[in-house]
């Protein structure tokens, strides 16, 4: 099933249109991973949009959240890009495989002095980058500014957060009334994520997602088969790619989380085998040092939001993967932000 | 103007606010079954009544009890429900093994569980709450504007206040006395009999009751030598068997507890307890060594939740699969680790004297599973088994 035949073909003639302006123009003229068997042409960026976006990125590198109309349009561009990609969408090495951020834009701002600006390095962000945190709007509203002005340069797959029902509970949707004063921003969010890629894979021997993995796939071409544009379903192989676990016990098994499975080392022994994929690459748990190997490195954890909801402790990681597909973790503390008057963040809650 | 020290017992006293935020939010997510039927009574005590409490003006405290009634993250309110089911298992417990018997809650502020317990027993049961005179205060104004709690603690019509202004607030007598309930004011840390106070206090204690002592989040605000004090200073007074039960969070030395006692101290707080004994075994060797304690038991909560996966003890669980079951399909829980790392964070022990009746011990306590379930009797003879 090719999921593009979603596009209304008026759009797909508007794409040709602009398309025929000028190259060079976007600053992204050398993409590295530029995906020419893509069936459809993206569009590229006319220099109005370049210069618009890059207003928008330096905006936002100050944390301050772009207006509401000016969001309504960055969420039309990036639906104008996100359509295009793949369920399982290739990327190149080098590349930094990035976990989950969770609104802790600061901390978004050294993972980039950590891992090099975007977009001089490539990065891939494997999903959750709000809730939890105080600065959602302005780590999604980001991290989107970069990915419609460098396409090429980061890949931002979608995760269990990215959804109309978990933004409700764990604070992107209140972030977005108190903000703008209104659902509005969170209403153009998340219908963007539905268009989010949900997998991502690295020189096809990495294959990158949030959770992990589901008993109802066994080859990645059969994630290429799933229609991913809508709500993260409740339950099935959507679901399950952005929920599940591993585990130490082998098999599947019933996920303490409510959703999603766990799968154990024979799981995932067998998946990276019948792909021919050395790694498979996910965030989704909080791990202590920011990244964790489990069943003899055939799995890795990244999660690169440090000290977790202010309140974790631990370290976060990204990776980098090289032309050699070498990997090297870079693990990062909590930024620290002098000047900052404390009393105005509210402390996270304890029981007292 | 407060002193310091007035600053640091104001900053203490609004852990309850904390508290009962989080009872508010669990109970409004029908985290409890039944559901809390006086929690509103004791949030529009406090909404009436906390900006006449000192160091606090009406707009201040508009302040703070703006952020009373916030929903909750789901492991918060999960949290919550655990240790206040977790509590409320052993008070039954210990109600149905001695019938007639005494709880004596430190520092409850303004918990519910007083009249929930006195609601379900209608005799044999005698509730003690001690606190601070302005959290004392704040109750009393709360059972005086409810006909149902008063009826529920049977006090008399003498004791029913209403205040207007910070002079009225200031004159309440702090205090509550009925025959099945006590309400006291008192400083914890300065438990003493040598004092008026001390001795006023003691004359509402039974000391032929078995006694249940709870220590919810109270006792950590205390030094450890002022731990010991409380825990000494009601071995002397009762004479039967005297039962303690604390819940508190404790630091087990690692990034988690070096983040919590820095966000603590941002807002003034300082957990006197939780780096000093920082994990189950140095608490039980407080409690059982240095305390005399017998019977020590312990446990995390995140254990009691069955987040610990390690252990296969074949004693009960705390809670009833179905039960967790139940819990878990109210608020999808996103992040497990995380949840587990803040509940191993928070302990509940339990231990007792068992006085001059040396034979009279808890049975009940022994019907949970514990991750350090059995301290034999220490070296001072307290029990004599």
């Amino acid at each position: 099933m090719d999921l593009d035949t979603d596009v209304p073909m008026e759009d797909v003639e508007d794409l040709k249109h602009n398309a025929s302006e000028s190259h060079s123009a976007t600053g992204d003229a050398t993409p590295s991973n530029n995906n020419t068997t893509n069936a459809h042409k993206k569009q590229d960026l006319n220099p109005t949009s370049v210069s618009q976006l890059d207003e928008w990125i330096d905006k936002l590198s100050k944390c301050e959240p772009l207006s509401e109309a000016d969001v309504k349009r960055l969420c039309d561009m990036a639906i104008d890009v996100l359509q295009f990609e793949e369920n399982v969408q290739p990327v190149q090495v080098p590349v930094t495989i990035c976990g989950d951020v969770h609104g802790q834009f600061h901390d978004l701002i050294e993972l980039f002095k950590i891992g090099g600006p975007c977009p001089d390095t490539n990065y891939l962000f494997m999903g959750d980058y709000v809730d939890r945190g105080y600065y959602s709007v302005e780590t999604v509203s980001y991290l989107v500014c970069l990915k419609v002005r460098y396409p090429n340069r980061i890949t931002i797959l979608r995760g269990n957060h990215e959804s109309r029902q978990i933004t409700q509970v764990y604070g992107f949707y209140d972030e977005c009334l108190r903000k703008y004063g209104s659902a509005t921003v969170w209403k153009l969010f998340t219908d963007l994520f539905d268009y989010f890629p949900i997998t991502a894979l690295v020189d096809n021997k990495v294959f990158c997602l949030h959770g992990g993995l589901s008993p109802m796939i066994e080859t990645i071409d059969q994630v290429r088969e799933l229609n991913r544009i809508q709500e993260v379903p409740h339950e099935g192989p959507m679901c399950d790619l952005l929920w599940s676990d591993p585990d130490d016990r082998g098999g599947w098994g019933i996920s303490p989380r409510g959703a999603g499975f766990t799968f154990g080392q024979d799981i995932s022994e067998q998946f990276n085998h019948t792909n021919d994929l050395s790694l498979i690459a996910r965030a989704h748990q909080l791990v202590m040092e920011g990244f964790s190997w489990s069943h003899q490195e055939s799995v890795v954890t990244i999660f690169s939001a440090p000290n977790y909801c202010y309140r974790c402790g631990n370290q976060a990681a990204i990776m980098e993967v090289d032309e050699q597909h070498n990997r090297q973790f870079l693990q990062y503390d909590p930024s620290v932000r002098p000047g900052e008057p404390t009393v105005t963040r509210k402390t996270p809650d304890y029981f007292l | 103007m407060l002193s310091p020290s007035e600053k640091q017992d104001k900053l203490i006293r609004a852990t309850d606010l904390d508290a009962l935020s989080c009872r508010y939010s669990s109970n409004s997510l029908s985290y409890f079954v039944p559901p809390d039927p006086f929690i509103n009574e004791l949030v529009s005590s406090y909404q009436t009544y906390l900006q006449y409490s000192t160091g606090y003006s009406s707009l201040s405290a508009g302040r703070v009890l703006r952020s009373v009634l916030n929903k909750k993250l789901p492991l918060i309110n999960k949290g919550t429900y655990l240790r206040t089911i977790a509590i409320d298992l052993v008070v039954e417990d210990f109600i149905q093994e001695f019938k007639n018997c005494q709880i004596i809650s430190l520092g409850g502020g303004s918990d519910t569980r007083c009249f929930r317990v006195l609601n379900k027993h209608k005799s044999g049961v005698v509730y003690h709450e001690i606190d601070f005179p302005e959290s004392v205060k704040i109750k009393k104004l709360a059972i005086s504007k409810s006909k149902q709690l008063q009826r529920i603690v049977n006090c008399s019509d003498n004791d029913i206040v209403d205040v207007a202004s910070k002079e009225q607030f200031e004159k309440v007598s702090p205090g509550m006395h009925s025959d099945r309930y006590h309400l006291s004011a008192y400083d914890l840390r300065t438990l003493s009999m040598e004092s008026d106070e001390g001795r006023a206090l003691l004359a509402t204690v039974d000391a032929n009751l078995p006694t249940l002592v709870l220590s919810e989040c109270v006792l950590c605000y205390m030094a450890p030598d002022e731990n010991e004090l409380v825990l000494k200073f009601w071995k002397s007074v009762i004479k039967n068997l005297l039962a303690f039960i604390i819940y508190e969070p404790m630091s087990l030395n690692d990034a988690f507890g070096d983040t919590m006692t820095r966000n603590l101290q941002e807002r003034g707080i300082n957990l006197l307890t939780f780096n000093h004994f920082p994990n189950l075994a140095s608490r039980q060797e407080f409690l059982s060594g240095k305390c005399g304690l017998s019977n020590v038991k312990l446990s995390d909560m995140s254990d009691i939740a069955g987040y610990n996966s390690m252990s296969e003890a074949p004693m009960k669980p705390w809670i009833p699969a179905e039960e967790l079951k139940r819990i878990s399909r109210l608020e999808m829980i996103d992040e497990v680790e995380e949840i587990r790392l803040l509940l191993e964070h928070y302990c509940l022990c339990y231990g007792e004297f068992c006085g001059s009746l040396q034979s009279v011990t808890f049975k009940g306590i022994d019907n949970y599973r514990w991750l350090i379930p059995d301290v034999k009797c220490s070296d001072n003879g307290n029990k004599s088994t």
